[in-house]
C-alpha cells in the first residue's frame, strides 16, 4: 500500500525539477510557435527555486508543503501559469489537510482538485489546448483504474500514458486561451507547451510513486 | 511590410532599441521608484513587490488596480487622495502575481473593504482572483469589478471578451471620489459598475513599441500603415487602414463607439488619450475634432481629457473614450484628485 510521505513528495519535486530543466530547448521551440517563448523560462524558474527548497518543504507536513508549493510556484513562475499551479497547489493542500500520508486514493484526489482548481480559475475545460488535456484524461484514467482491481503499480502506468497521450492530442485542438488564438491557424498541428510540461509532471510523479511502491 | 515573415523577422530583427533605461530587467523596479520619488511626501514604493501604495489612505475603503507595466501613468500615477489607495506593478505587459497584490492589500487595508479595479485580460483575472481568495481567507472584504470598454473587441461570453484599456482611469476617478467620501464597499462597486457601464473606448495605433526585454518590436506597420483597434499590447485590431487625416480619424473611431452604445442626448466626459509616442499637438488637434462631431450629435462635454493616461510604451496611436454621466457621476468626476498623473482641484 502506498504511503507517499512530505519528504517523498518533495524528492518528487527535485525529480520534476530535473526533468523540466533538461528539456529546455525542446519546450521552448514549442512556445516559439505558439506563445510568447518564454514558458520554459518561467517553469525551469519556479521548479529551480522549489528544487532550492526541497529539504526544507519536505520537512513540513503534507498539507503545508503543498500549500508552500503554490505559493512559490505563484510567485516565481508568475504570469498566467504561476497562478494556475499555485491555485491548484493550494486546492490541494486544503484537501489533504490532516493526513499524514498520502495513499494511492489521495494522490488521485490530489489531483482531481488540481484539476477542478485550474478548471476554475482559467475559466477553461479540456479540448482547449491547455495543461488541462494532459491533466484531465490523467485524473480520469486514475479514478478509472481505482475501481478496476488493477495492481498500484499498473495504475501508475496508466496515469502516466494518459497524461502523455492528453498532451500528444493539443496537437489537434485549437487555442481559445491565451496568444496563440490571435494566430490565424489558432496553433493548429502544434503541442501546447503547457500541457506537455504538464505531463513531465505526471510521470516524474508516477514513476516516485512506482519507486515507493516496489 | 517586407516579403512574407522572414524578411518582416529580418526587418525587426534590424529595429534598433533606443530606451533611456539601465537594464532591460530592472525597468518596472526603477519606474516605480522615480514615481515614488516624484512624490515622495505621498507615495511609497515597495521593492521586490512593485506596489506604489498612499503613505495614508485614511480609514476609508481601499482601491487597488494594477496589472502589467509599459501603460505609465497607469496604474502607479493614479495613486494618491481621490483615486486609488495602491497600484501594483507585474514585468513589462504582464499580470502582477497574486503575492504582489496581496502586498497591496496589507499596505492599504483600513478594514473597511478592498475594491479591485481590474482591467479585462485573462492574466489580470487570475491573478487578482487568486489574490482575492486569499485575503478572504485572512479575513479581509474584498470585492471586484472588471473593465472592459474597447469596442474593437466583440464582448463575449466564451473566451476572454472585451479588453479594458483607457477607460479604466474614469473608474479610478469616480470609484475614488466615493471612496474619499466615505463610500461603503458596495457602494464604491455601484460606482465602479455604472461607470463601466457606460465608458466606451476606441482606438489606433501607427507604430509599434519595443519592449525592453525582447529588444525588437513585436509587429510592424508600414510607413503609410496605421491599424484601427490596435490593443495596448499590440493585439491586432479590426482592420489596417492607410494614415487618415485627424478629421477623418475622430470619425472612425466614434463612429465605432457609437455603433456600441447611445450617447445621444447625453452629457458626456471626454479622453483623448496618447499612446506614447503621438505629440499632444495631434492629441489636441484631435480633441477639435472629436469636439466637432460630439457638437453636431447634439452630446454636450461636461469635462474634456487630453494626454499620455494609459500608453503602450512608446507605441504612436490614440484612443478616444467618452463616458456618459448622471448628476452623481459628474459630481465624482468634478471632485478633487491629486495624484502625480491626474490633478483636480
Amino acid at each position: 500500500m502506498l504511503q507517499f510521505t512530505s519528504s517523498d513528495y518533495a524528492d518528487y519535486i527535485k525529480k520534476a525539477y530535473d526533468f523540466i530543466h533538461s528539456k529546455g530547448d525542446y519546450i521552448t521551440a514549442l512556445d516559439a510557435d505558439t506563445g510568447d517563448g518564454d514558458h520554459w523560462i518561467n517553469m525551469d524558474m519556479g521548479f529551480g527555486k522549489l528544487n532550492e527548497k526541497a529539504d526544507e518543504l519536505g520537512k513540513m507536513n503534507i498539507s503545508d508543503e503543498l500549500k508552500q508549493i503554490g505559493m512559490i510556484m505563484m510567485s516565481v513562475i508568475g504570469g498566467s501559469s504561476g497562478v494556475l499551479y499555485g491555485s491548484a497547489y493550494l486546492s490541494a493542500a486544503a484537501k489533504v489537510k490532516g493526513k499524514e500520508t498520502l495513499a494511492m486514493q489521495d494522490v488521485c484526489d490530489v489531483l482531481d482538485s488540481m484539476l477542478k482548481a485550474i478548471m476554475e480559475r482559467g475559466k477553461a475545460k479540456e479540448g482547449m489546448k491547455t495543461m488541462i488535456d494532459s491533466l484531465a484524461p490523467a485524473v480520469k484514467a486514475f479514478q478509472d483504474a481505482l475501481v478496476s482491481g488493477k495492481t498500484d503499480q499498473e495504475i501508475c502506468e496508466l496515469v502516466a500514458r494518459a497524461s502523455e497521450d492528453g498532451a500528444e492530442n493539443t496537437k489537434t485542438m485549437e487555442a481559445f486561451k491565451g496568444r496563440a488564438t490571435y494566430q490565424a491557424n489558432k496553433g493548429l498541428g502544434h503541442l501546447d507547451p503547457g500541457a506537455v510540461t504538464m505531463s513531465y509532471q505526471i510521470l516524474t510523479l508516477m514513476d516516485c510513486m512506482k519507486e515507493k511502491l516496489s | 511590410m517586407g516579403d512574407g515573415p522572414e524578411a518582416d523577422d529580418a526587418e525587426r530583427d534590424n529595429k534598433t532599441m533606443k530606451k533611456i533605461i539601465n537594464d532591460p530587467t530592472k525597468v518596472v523596479s526603477e519606474c516605480l521608484y522615480g514615481m515614488e520619488l516624484a512624490s515622495p511626501d505621498k507615495l511609497e514604493y515597495t521593492p521586490e513587490l512593485e506596489v506604489i501604495s498612499r503613505r495614508n489612505p485614511g480609514n476609508k475603503v481601499a482601491l487597488i488596480s494594477g496589472g502589467g507595466s509599459g501603460h505609465e501613468p497607469a496604474h502607479a500615477g493614479y495613486v494618491g487622495k481621490g483615486m486609488l489607495d495602491a497600484a501594483v506593478a507585474g514585468n513589462v505587459f504582464a499580470s502582477p502575481s497574486p503575492d504582489r497584490i496581496l502586498k497591496a492589500v496589507e499596505k492599504v487595508n483600513a478594514d473597511k473593504g478592498i475594491l479591485f479595479i481590474i482591467k479585462n485580460y485573462s492574466g489580470d483575472i487570475m491573478n487578482f482572483g487568486l489574490a482575492s481568495t486569499l485575503a478572504e481567507s485572512e479575513g479581509i472584504q474584498v470585492d471586484s469589478v472588471i473593465v472592459k470598454d474597447d469596442v474593437a473587441v466583440p464582448d463575449s461570453e466564451e473566451g476572454t471578451g472585451r479588453r479594458g484599456i483607457a477607460g479604466t482611469v474614469f473608474v479610478h476617478k469616480l470609484t475614488g471620489a466615493k471612496a474619499e467620501m466615505g463610500g461603503t464597499l458596495s457602494e464604491c462597486k455601484a460606482v465602479a459598475e455604472k461607470t463601466i457601464a457606460n465608458v466606451r473606448t476606441m482606438g489606433m495605433a501607427m507604430s509599434p513599441c519595443i519592449l525592453p526585454a525582447a529588444g525588437k518590436p513585436g509587429f510592424l506597420l508600414g510607413d503609410n500603415e496605421i491599424e484601427i483597434g490596435m490593443g495596448i499590447h499590440g493585439e491586432p485590431g479590426i482592420e489596417k487602414t492607410t494614415v487618415k487625416t485627424a478629421n477623418e480619424l475622430a470619425g472612425i473611431l466614434l463612429e465605432r463607439i457609437f455603433a456600441d452604445y447611445n450617447y445621444e442626448h447625453s452629457e458626456v466626459a471626454v479622453l483623448v488619450n496618447g499612446l506614447g509616442a503621438t505629440p499632444l499637438m495631434e492629441l489636441y488637434i484631435l480633441n477639435m475634432e472629436v469636439q466637432k462631431i460630439l457638437k453636431e450629435k447634439g452630446i454636450r462635454v461636461h469635462r474634456t481629457y487630453v494626454g499620455n493616461y494609459m500608453t503602450s510604451l512608446e507605441m504612436s496611436g490614440c484612443s478616444i473614450s467618452l463616458l456618459k454621466l448622471d448628476e452623481e457621476m459628474k459630481t465624482l468626476l468634478d471632485a478633487p484628485c491629486d495624484t502625480i498623473a491626474w490633478k483636480q482641484f
